[in-house]
C-alpha cells in the first residue's frame, strides 16, 4: 500500500491536553491518521482513550486545555460536535444513548440531511436503510422503534454501525464497539465495518482490547495509551504483542 | 368560583395545588348515550354530557374533538366485563374547557385514554377511573403542547379497588412561553387491591425561561401486594442526548424541534383515526405526509 | 437494686414554671400574655426576647390549624399550656418510666445511668462527662458550643443571636412556629468561624439531657464561610415525657464555601406530637446535608427545608421513616432552589408496619434565578402487611426552563424470593425479613457515625420484633 504523506493527513492531533473539569486525563497526546488509514488504539483500562475519541467527536464533558485537533486541513479544536460530524466524523459511542420518542429511523434520517445538507427522499431513504439494516442482519421492525429503546447491549451496538453505513462519514472512531458482543455479534458488525471501508474508503480508529474486530482489517498504525500519553506505537504486530504481553513494558511509570 | 381537581390527599397550601378555583357555569347540555357502535366520533363545541358504555365483552371507540371556548364536557364511562373502551380527547387550541371524565372498569375490562392538549388556553381536566374489577386496567397516554399564556391543570386519579388491577399512566409535553401546567396523577391503591399495579410517568420539555411546570405525582397506599411507581423529568434536554444527537450532525435547535415534537407525535400515533389526526395537524400547521 | 440508687430528682429549679396542680384553674385554656411573661421572666429574658415572644402568641392565636397532613385532633391545642407547663417534667421516678421504653434501652444496650439520664430521671453522669470533655476539643478549635439561653446573655453572642434568631423560621411560617416562638426554651447555639474544620461530630443529646430540656428546644447553627461541622441531634433511645408535644426549631445558617452535615436518628416516645421545624439557608458554594431517621412519636410532621441561596450551593437529604403501630408519621424535605447552578439529591425510604402510616411528603421549587440547576429525588417505600398504610405526596414546582429535574418513587413490598432466598441459608423468617428491611435502610446508615449506625440497626432490628411500640 504506497501512499503520499501530504495529502494523506485526514485527522491531525497536536499536544492535544484535555480531560474533566477538575481532572485533566490526556496529558499532551499527538497523533495523525491518514485519509483512508485504519489505526487501533489500545491501552489498560482508565488510559484515557474513551477520552481520546469522546474528544476528538467534541464531547462537552472534556475540555481541551491544549494543542489542536486538525481535520481535513481545518482546525476543528472549538467546534460543536454536530460541525465536526458535517465535516465528517463519527464516533460509534461505547453505551449509545436511549431516546425516547424519536424512531431511529427519523433519527438518522434526520442527520442524513444535515450531513448532507439536502432534502432526501423518504423512498430512497427507506431503501438505503433497509439494505444496511440487512446487511447488519437487523430486523427492519427496528426503524421504528425509538432509538436505541429496550434495544439490547448488542442491538445497540448494531444500531451505531448502521447509522456508520448510512452517514458514511470520512473518519469513524468505534470506541469498544466489539465489547460485550457473543461472537456471531462481533462477526455481524465486523461486516458492517468492512462494507463502509470498501465503500468508503474511509478512515478508522478503532479502540478495542481484542483482536477479533481487526481480524478483516488491514492495520496501518497501532497506537498504545497509557495514563493520558502515547506509550508506543507501531504496525500491525504491535497489536499481537500486546495481545500476548500485555502493557506492562508500555505503562508509564513502572 | 368552584374548587375543582382536587388533590385527593392535599399538601402544602403555598404550593396552590391542592385544587383549581375556576368560575364555572351549569353544564346544561342534554345528556348523550352511547353504547353502540364500535367507533363514534362527537365534535364538541358547547357544553356537553356523554354517557359512554362499552357492552361486555365489545369494543367501542370514541373519539371527542373539542373546540372553541368556555364549555364544560361531562363525560361518565362504564367498561362492562371483558370489555374494551377507548376515549380520545383532543382539544383544540382555544378550547377553554373544564373537562370531567369519570369511568368505572369492571373485570378484566380496559378504559384506554389518549388525550392531546394543544394549547387549551385555560383549561382544567379531571380524570377519575375506578378499578373496581378484577384485572381490570387502565392506560392513560396524555400528550400537551402549550405556548403563549396558555394554562392548563389536569388531575388524574386512578382509584385501584379490583384485585390486579393494573394502571400505567404516561404523560409527555412541551410548555413555551409563559405556559402554566399543573399536572396532577394519582394513583390509589385501595385496601383490598392485591396483585394491582400502578406506574406513572410524566416527561416535560422546559423551552422557555418564563414557564411554570407543576408536577404533582401521587401514590397513596393501604394494601400490601402491590406494586407501584412514578418518575418525572422536567427541563431541558440533557447534555448527553444533545451530544449523541449532535455527534451525528444535527444542530440543536433542530435537536429540541425533533424532541418536542416527539412528545405530540407518540400521541398522534397512538390516535390513528385519519380524519382526526389531519384535523389535528392542521391544526399544527403541519401537513399530512410531512413524515 | 444497685440502680436504684442513681435515681435521683430532676433539678425542677430551672425548667419546672412551678405551676403546680392547684394552679391549673389559674391557668385555664390557652395561654395567655401574663403566662407568656411569666416564662420570659423566669428565664430572664432581654427586651427584645419577651416582645419576640409575645408578638409571636399573638400570632398563634390568629393562625388557623393546618388543614393538610395527619389529624392532631387528639392534641388539645386549646390548653396548649398543659403542654408547655409539663415539659421539664421528664419523669422523676425510674419505675414510672414505661416498660416497652425500658426494655428498649435493654435491648439497645445503653448502661443503666444513662437510660434514666436519657428518661430524664437520673442526674447527668457519663454524658456528662463527655460532653465536658467535648466542650474542651471544641473550644480549643475556636468554636462556640453552648446553650441558646445563656449564649444571648453572653455580650459577644447576644448581638448574633438577636440577628439570626427566628428568622429563618419566622413565627408566622405556621401555628406551631409561632407556638415555638413564645414558648421556646432550652436548645443549642453553635457557632463556627471562618475556615474552621471541626472533625468530631457535636452531639446535642449531651446538651438536651444535661439540661433536662427537649420540647421546645431552639437550634441556631452559625457557619462562617469555608467551615466545617457535623452536628448530631438526639440519639435512638426513646425520649420520654408525660405530656406529649414536641415542637422545636432548628434554624442554620451555612456560610459561603462552608459545609454542614445535620443527623438527626429521632426516637420519640409513641405518645408524642413530633411538630418540629427545621431550616438551613446556604450560600455561594456551600452545603448542607441531612440525615434523618424517624422512628418514633405518636404523630410527627417533618420536613426539613433547605433554601439554596447563593450560586452552586447545594442540598442532599437523606432519610428513613419507620411507621409502627399507633403512628403517623408524615415526613419528608423541602428545596428551595433560589440561585444559579444550585444542586439537590433527596433520598428517602419508608417503612409501614402493623398499622402505621407513613407518609413523604416533600416539594423541590426551583425560582426563575435559578438557571443551571438539578434536583434529583428518590423515595421508595415499603409496606410490610395489609393493615398499614404508605403514601406518597412529593411536588415539584418549576419556573425556569434551564434545570434538570428528575423524580422518581416506588412502593412494594418484601420480595418473596428474597425472603426464601434468605431462609435456604438458614436465617429464620423474621431474621430474614429484619435483614432486608436493615438494607433496605443503609441509605441512612451507611451516613451515620458507626455507634449511630449500630443502634439504628438494632432499632430496626426491634421494630420488627414488634416488641417495642
Amino acid at each position: 500500500m504506497q501512499r503520499n504523506d501530504t495529502m494523506s493527513e485526514l485527522l491531525k492531533i497536536e499536544d492535544l491536553t484535555a480531560g474533566a473539569p477538575d481532572k485533566e486525563l490526556l496529558h499532551g497526546v499527538t497523533l495523525t491518521i491518514g485519509t483512508g488509514e485504519t489505526h487501533v488504539l489500545m491501552g489498560p483500562n482508565g488510559a484515557g482513550k474513551s477520552t481520546l475519541g469522546c474528544t476528538i467527536m467534541g464531547s462537552p464533558e472534556y475540555r481541551i486545555t491544549g494543542g489542536k485537533i486538525i481535520f481535513d486541513g481545518e482546525d476543528i479544536t472549538d467546534e460543536p460536535a454536530d460541525k465536526r460530524a458535517r465535516k465528517g466524523i463519527f464516533l460509534s459511542f461505547q453505551n449509545p444513548i436511549e431516546i425516547a420518542g424519536i424512531t431511529l429511523s427519523e433519527f438518522l434520517r434526520n442527520a442524513l440531511e444535515q450531513i448532507t445538507g439536502k432534502r432526501m427522499k423518504l423512498w430512497d431513504f427507506k431503501k438505503k436503510l433497509k439494505a444496511a439494516m440487512e446487511l447488519l442482519e437487523m430486523d427492519t421492525a427496528y426503524a421504528d422503534r425509538d432509538l436505541n429503546v429496550g434495544f439490547s447491549g448488542g442491538e445497540k451496538k448494531k444500531a451505531e454501525i448502521l447509522q456508520l453505513l448510512v452517514l458514511e462519514p470520512k473518519l469513524a472512531i468505534l470506541d469498544e464497539t466489539d465489547s460485550g458482543l457473543d461472537v456471531d455479534a462481533v462477526k455481524t458488525v465486523s461486516k458492517g465495518i468492512d462494507e463502509y471501508k470498501n465503500r468508503t474508503g474511509g478512515s478508522l480508529l478503532v479502540i478495542t482490547h481484542n483482536t477479533k474486530i481487526l481480524e478483516a482489517l488491514s492495520v496501518d498504525k497501532t497506537h498504545i495509551l497509557s495514563a493520558g500519553k502515547i506509550a508506543a506505537e507501531g504496525g500491525a504486530e504491535l497489536v499481537d504483542e500486546v495481545i500476548s504481553g500485555g502493557f506492562e513494558k508500555y505503562i508509564v511509570g513502572k | 368560583m368552584t374548587k375543582l381537581n382536587k388533590l385527593p390527599a392535599p399538601t402544602y397550601g403555598w404550593l396552590g395545588v391542592n385544587y383549581a378555583e375556576r368560575e364555572l357555569s351549569d353544564n346544561k347540555a342534554e345528556l348523550v348515550s352511547v353504547s353502540e357502535g364500535s367507533l363514534v366520533k362527537a365534535d364538541i363545541t358547547s357544553d356537553a354530557r356523554y354517557e359512554l358504555s362499552a357492552q361486555e365483552n365489545k369494543e367501542l371507540t370514541v373519539i371527542m374533538y373539542i373546540s372553541d371556548e368556555d364549555k364544560r364536557v361531562d363525560v361518565s364511562a362504564k367498561a362492562e366485563s371483558g370489555s374494551k373502551l377507548t376515549v380520545v380527547q383532543v382539544f383544540d387550541k382555544g378550547a377553554r374547557t373544564a373537562a370531567q371524565l369519570t369511568a368505572d372498569i369492571a373485570d378484566s375490562a380496559e378504559l384506554r385514554l389518549i388525550q392531546l392538549y394543544i394549547g387549551g388556553a385555560d383549561t382544567v381536566s379531571e380524570i377519575n377511573p375506578v378499578l373496581s374489577g378484577y384485572s381490570s386496567s387502565f392506560k392513560a397516554d396524555i400528550g400537551y403542547l402549550l405556548e403563549g399564556e396558555d394554562k392548563l391543570d389536569i388531575n388524574l386519579i386512578a382509584d385501584h379497588k379490583g384485585r390486579k388491577s393494573i394502571s400505567e399512566i404516561n404523560v409527555s409535553g412541551v410548555l413555551a412561553d409563559t405556559s402554566d401546567k399543573t399536572f396532577k396523577g394519582t394513583i390509589d391503591f385501595k385496601n383490598g387491591a392485591s396483585g394491582a399495579k400502578g406506574a406513572e410517568k410524566e416527561d416535560v420539555l422546559l423551552l422557555s425561561e418564563k414557564v411554570r411546570n407543576k408536577t404533582v405525582p401521587l401514590i397513596l397506599c393501604a394494601e400490601e401486594d402491590v406494586e407501584g411507581s412514578h418518575g418525572a423529568s422536567i427541563g431541558r434536554i440533557n447534555e448527553e442526548h444533545i451530544f449523541y444527537m449532535q455527534s451525528r450532525g444535527i444542530p440543536e435547535d433542530k435537536i429540541y424541534e425533533l424532541t418536542a415534537r416527539s412528545k405530540t407525535d407518540r400521541i398522534i400515533k397512538l390516535i390513528g383515526d385519519e380524519e382526526t389526526v389531519s384535523r389535528i395537524n392542521k391544526t399544527l400547521g403541519r401537513s399530512d405526509d410531512d413524515e | 437494686m444497685k440502680e436504684k440508687t442513681q435515681v435521683s430528682d430532676i433539678d425542677r429549679s430551672l425548667y419546672d414554671f412551678r405551676y403546680e396542680e392547684d394552679e391549673r384553674d389559674y391557668l385555664g385554656s390557652g395561654i395567655t400574655p401574663e403566662i407568656i411573661k411569666e416564662i420570659s421572666e423566669e428565664k430572664n429574658d432581654p427586651e427584645w426576647m419577651r416582645e419576640f415572644r409575645l408578638r409571636s402568641l399573638e400570632i398563634y392565636n390568629k393562625t388557623p390549624m393546618v388543614d393538610w397532613g395527619p389529624s392532631i385532633e387528639e392534641l388539645d391545642v386549646d390548653n396548649i399550656v398543659t403542654y408547655i407547663r409539663q415539659k421539664s417534667r421528664m419523669n422523676t421516678d425510674w419505675d414510672d418510666v414505661p416498660d416497652d421504653i425500658k426494655n428498649t434501652f435493654e435491648r439497645l444496650g445503653i448502661p443503666q445511668a444513662e437510660r434514666e439520664s436519657l428518661a430524664g430521671v437520673g442526674a447527668q453522669y457519663d454524658s456528662e462527662l463527655v460532653y465536658h470533655n467535648v466542650r474542651k476539643e471544641v473550644a480549643e478549635s475556636g468554636v462556640v458550643y453552648t446553650d441558646l439561653e445563656s449564649a444571648m446573655h453572653d455580650e459577644k453572642y447576644a448581638d448574633i443571636i438577636k440577628e439570626h434568631f427566628m428568622k429563618l423560621v419566622p413565627p408566622t411560617d405556621h401555628k406551631f412556629a409561632a407556638l415555638h416562638g413564645a414558648v421556646w426554651s432550652g436548645g443549642s447555639f453553635v457557632y463556627v468561624p471562618a475556615g474552621v474544620h471541626l472533625d468530631i461530630p457535636l452531639q446535642s443529646y449531651f446538651r438536651l439531657n444535661a439540661k433536662g430540656a427537649g420540647q421546645f428546644e431552639h437550634t441556631l447553627i452559625i457557619l462562617e464561610e469555608n467551615s466545617y461541622l457535623h452536628f448530631i441531634e438526639g440519639c435512638s433511645a426513646p425520649k420520654y415525657y408525660e405530656a406529649g408535644l414536641h415542637a422545636g426549631c432548628v434554624e442554620l445558617f451555612v456560610g459561603k464555601g462552608a459545609s454542614l452535615r445535620y443527623s438527626t436518628i429521632e426516637n420519640w416516645s409513641k405518645n408524642m406530637f413530633n411538630l418540629n421545624t427545621k431550616r438551613a439557608i446556604v450560600s455561594e458554594g456551600g452545603k448542607i446535608e441531612w440525615v434523618s431517621g424517624s422512628f418514633g412519636s405518636h404523630v410527627s410532621y417533618l420536613y426539613p427545608m433547605s433554601i439554596l441561596n447563593g450560586k452552586g450551593a447545594r442540598a442532599e437529604f437523606t432519610g428513613i421513616t419507620f411507621a409502627g403501630e399507633g403512628q403517623n408519621l408524615d415526613t419528608g424535605a423541602k428545596i428551595v432552589h433560589n440561585a444559579p447552578d444550585t444542586s439537590s439529591y433527596m433520598n428517602t425510604k419508608s417503612i409501614s408496619k402493623s398499622g402505621g402510616i407513613s407518609t413523604f411528603r416533600s416539594s423541590v421549587t426551583v425560582n426563575e434565578k435559578a438557571v443551571g440547576s438539578k434536583s434529583s429525588v428518590s423515595c421508595e417505600s415499603l409496606m410490610l402487611d395489609g393493615i398499614s398504610r404508605s403514601d406518597t405526596i412529593p411536588a415539584m414546582d418549576i419556573r425556569t426552563d434551564k434545570c434538570d429535574i428528575g423524580h422518581e418513587a416506588k412502593i412494594g413490598r418484601i420480595s418473596d424470593e428474597a425472603v426464601f432466598y434468605l431462609m435456604s441459608r438458614g436465617l429464620s423468617e423474621e431474621e430474614a425479613k429484619a435483614m432486608i428491611v436493615r438494607g433496605f435502610a443503609d441509605n441512612v446508615s451507611k451516613e451515620l457515625p458507626l455507634e449511630y449506625a449500630v443502634e439504628m440497626n438494632n432499632l430496626i432490628g426491634l421494630e420488627m420484633k414488634g416488641s417495642i411500640g
